[in-house]
């Protein structure tokens, strides 16, 4: 596939999927259908091991030799100071700059906490890290964000690992529209190849996506798909979709019909 | 010896460990890992200057899955 290049955060890349590396069956099919997506940004976590367990090592080590670039998240941080002392930690460890910065404000839908997402972004703005925030679809926070000095947003399409797709897409389009040169990604609630096209032919930059592929019965075909599927909404957002129409309108030409379908108009 | 929580155990650990002998003395095998004390990152430039203190709370993190 010839795939045009894009910059994001710094990078330039041919790949607008951005792949999760959690919920897949086995390291195996974790590394099998990151490669088969031809992703070129896979996202990360920080946890607690024990002194004893150096169990993290090969899952750290499938993901060196991947030699795909590294966005480590601040998943299940509640508060900006968490937030950024996750991301100062990530830094040391992931050797990046990138934060997907993740702040949490309600346990049930697991909804972005707009203020200390905020919050967390203006220190580490200054800190000098090229901040990913997962935001909901709010333009106004959107426009915050923006003017905290980011330069990528990831709002969400639905609430994280739901699978329902764009819930809202003329929120979307509208920040997509507010916002022409600022890298938009989808983040969270991807289900199936078509949210994907959906999300690129609003003329998203991107999408990022965990569960639709990790959960599907076979992660590498699912990956497969999606690539095809992010493709081909980005083609159709460059081609440019025709206008809906209240009516039908013939496609094959009117000139030269046979006399005996004169009466049909 | 004194009382701390690492990584949400409470550990007795000797005084005036630093965090680069606290590191040695777990034992700990992960190859990447960062530490935050009292939930305030601490670099590994500053593992020897930083003392633990009776209390001290210590998370050290590394890689896993993420979404």
């Amino acid at each position: 596939m010839n795939n045009e290049i894009w910059e994001i955060g710094g990078k330039r890349l041919t790949s607008r999927m951005l792949i999760g590396s959690a919920l897949y069956p086995s390291p195996a099919s974790m590394e099998e259908a990151i490669k088969e997506s031809q992703a070129q940004i896979v996202t990360v976590a920080l946890r607690r091991q024990s002194a004893g367990d150096g169990g993290g090592n090969n899952f750290w080590n499938i993901i060196k030799e991947l030699n795909i670039n590294v966005l480590p998240n601040t998943a299940g941080c509640h508060t900006a100071k968490e937030a950024i002392t996750t991301a100062q930690m990530a830094r040391e460890v992931f050797g990046t700059n990138w934060i997907k910065l993740e702040v949490i404000g309600d346990q049930y839908n697991l909804q972005p906490d707009p203020f200390e997402t905020l919050k967390a972004t203006q220190v580490l703005i200054k800190e000098g890290f090229e901040v990913f925030p997962y935001t909901t679809d709010d333009l106004v926070v959107a426009k915050r964000l923006v003017d905290a000095g980011c330069k990528i947003l990831m709002p969400w399409g639905s609430p994280i690992g739901s699978g329902q797709g764009l819930m809202n897409p003329s929120n979307l389009k509208a920040i997509r529209e507010k916002f022409p040169d600022i890298n938009l990604i989808v983040d969270a609630g991807i289900g199936r190849p078509s949210d994907a096209v959906k999300a690129m032919e609003l003329g998203y930059d991107g999408i990022l996506l965990n569960s639709a592929i990790a959960l599907a019965q076979d992660p590498v075909k699912m990956a497969e798909a999606f690539k095809y599927a992010t493709k081909a909404g980005r083609l159709a957002y460059e081609a440019g979709t025709m206008q809906k129409r209240e009516f039908a309108s013939p496609s094959t030409p009117t000139i030269g019909t046979p006399f005996w379908h004169q009466f049909d108009k | 010896m004194i009382k701390v929580s690492v990584n949400g155990e409470i550990k007795e650990i000797e005084e005036r460990l630093n965090i680069k002998q606290l590191i040695e003395a777990l034992k700990y095998k992960q190859k990447g890992f960062a530490v935050a004390v009292n939930t305030t990152f601490v670099s590994i430039k500053d593992y020897e200057q930083t003392i633990i203190k009776d209390g001290d709370t210590i998370d050290i993190l590394a890689p896993v899955q993420g979404g």
